[in-house]
């Protein structure tokens, strides 16, 4: 049976869904993989035609602004480019390059924090970020609810929920099993849960 | 199957597809899951939102830049010779050369030891001391099998000459440990085999913990 795989897209603020399978993209993800080892940089080209959207999403959820997240995809590139050869398709390339890309990001959060950084504010993507946080009222305390989260919650809730991962693709991200991806997931949306019936003044289960 | 209100966060936590579709119909029914599975839902489509998108026409750019560059670096060395680039390296060749001898030593000393000294033939078990035995042995092989499934992504890549060296050791310590429990099985109440079984699960259950505590230096 063809796994089938959603991928969310924001344009204009509707969402579209491209399902493919596992199938479909085995042959040319070979193909990629065998030019990316050959140092062919019109296959990382692809790789980032194909995923960069993506990346830049996740990485700006874990650094808060846009300028640190192209350098984290920048740098996951560079990582991708020296370790290509030593990849063995244990997991699909797709999600060892989001592995690498998740490491990139706290390396640069690390970095950050032994220099004392405060994230760089970009004001013109905040604003328009922030336009679209009327869209939704549970955004904004959804955010700020993430930003308490433990590293890993925070992690699987932004593939999960946010970016369309699967537990299965987590676990190969994230190097957890899939039962506990679902398990961290539970608990994070449980917790934003309690704390929106608490400020609401419902009582939960 | 029933549903009941205290299955939904069972279902909620498993996420099964079908269970699902059973919570949304008991829901219509009952407006306090209702409640809980319409913020359940409402916190996924709020998530969607947080998917960010931006223009970046210098980001490619910038990566092909850093890539050309990359490439155009000075050749690496032959793959055998990177094996051995620690060798240059005093402290860790004194390092290698230790735990080599270590390993040698332990290796001669577990398969020197398997089979038990003649004057020891006589020492045997009783039920009682079997039992207990066997608990401890048990309670190693649970312990082991825990620490194994934490080491083994890390076993198998072996990113350094001293993860190998622990591999290496693992794989040893199997092969005596296979030894050991197939004269057992033909020497159940044998003490000094049982001790000596005893002995290399706790070399094991050390040597794993070796390797998380190695697979954290190289983490710092």
């Amino acid at each position: 049976m063809p796994m089938i795989r959603l991928e969310t897209c924001l344009i204009s603020g509707n969402l579209t869904s491209v399902p493919e399978t596992s199938k479909e993209r085995s042959l040319p993800e070979q193909r990629m993989v065998e030019d990316c080892k050959r140092g062919n940089l019109r296959a990382f080209e692809g790789l980032y035609d194909t995923h960069s959207a993506r990346m830049k999403s996740v990485a700006l959820n874990l650094l808060g602004n846009t300028s640190d997240a192209e350098d984290a995809v920048q740098e996951a590139f560079l990582r991708i480019y020296r370790s290509i050869a030593s990849f063995r398709a244990q997991s699909s390339l797709s999600t060892w390059a989001y592995r690498i890309l998740v490491n990139a990001c706290y390396d640069l959060m690390r970095k950050r924090k032994r220099r004392s950084e405060t994230p760089e504010l970009d004001t013109d993507r905040q604003q328009e970020f922030q336009a679209s946080s009327s869209d939704h009222p549970l955004r904004l305390t959804l955010e700020k609810y993430l930003a308490q989260l433990d590293p890993r919650s925070r992690n699987v809730f932004l593939l999960f929920e946010v970016e369309g991962f699967t537990h299965r693709e987590i676990g190969e991200i994230l190097d957890i099993r899939e039962g506990t991806s679902k398990s961290v997931l539970f608990e994070a949306k449980r917790g934003l849960q309690r704390l929106i019936n608490q400020a609401s003044g419902v009582k939960g289960p | 199957m029933k549903f009941e209100c205290r299955d939904l966060e069972s279902i909620l936590r498993r996420q099964d597809s079908e269970q699902l579709e059973a919570a949304a119909v008991h829901a219509e029914t009952c407006p306090q899951c209702r409640a809980q599975l319409q913020l359940w839902n409402e916190i996924s489509v709020a998530a969607k939102l947080l998917h960010r998108s931006w223009h970046s026409p210098d980001l490619w750019p910038r990566i092909h830049q850093a890539l050309t560059a990359e490439s155009q670096e000075p050749a690496k060395e032959p793959a055998f010779r990177r094996m051995f680039a620690f060798l240059g390296n005093w402290q860790a060749l004194t390092a290698g050369l230790a735990l080599l001898l270590i390993l040698g030593a332990g290796t001669w000393t577990i398969v020197s030891n398997l089979g038990p000294p003649a004057e020891e033939e006589g020492r045997l078990l009783t039920e009682e001391a079997l039992s207990e035995v066997e608990k401890a042995e048990a309670a190693y092989i649970r312990s082991i099998q825990r620490l194994s499934k934490l080491v083994e992504p890390q076993v198998r890549r072996a990113s350094s000459p001293i993860l190998v060296s622990y591999r290496e050791k693992l794989m040893l310590i199997d092969v005596a440990i296979a030894a050991c429990q197939a004269n057992i099985e033909s020497n159940r109440f044998n003490a000094h085999l049982r001790s000596e079984l005893l002995a290399i699960y706790r070399d094991k259950e050390a040597t794993l913990l070796s390797v998380i505590r190695e697979g954290k230096n190289v983490q710092n």
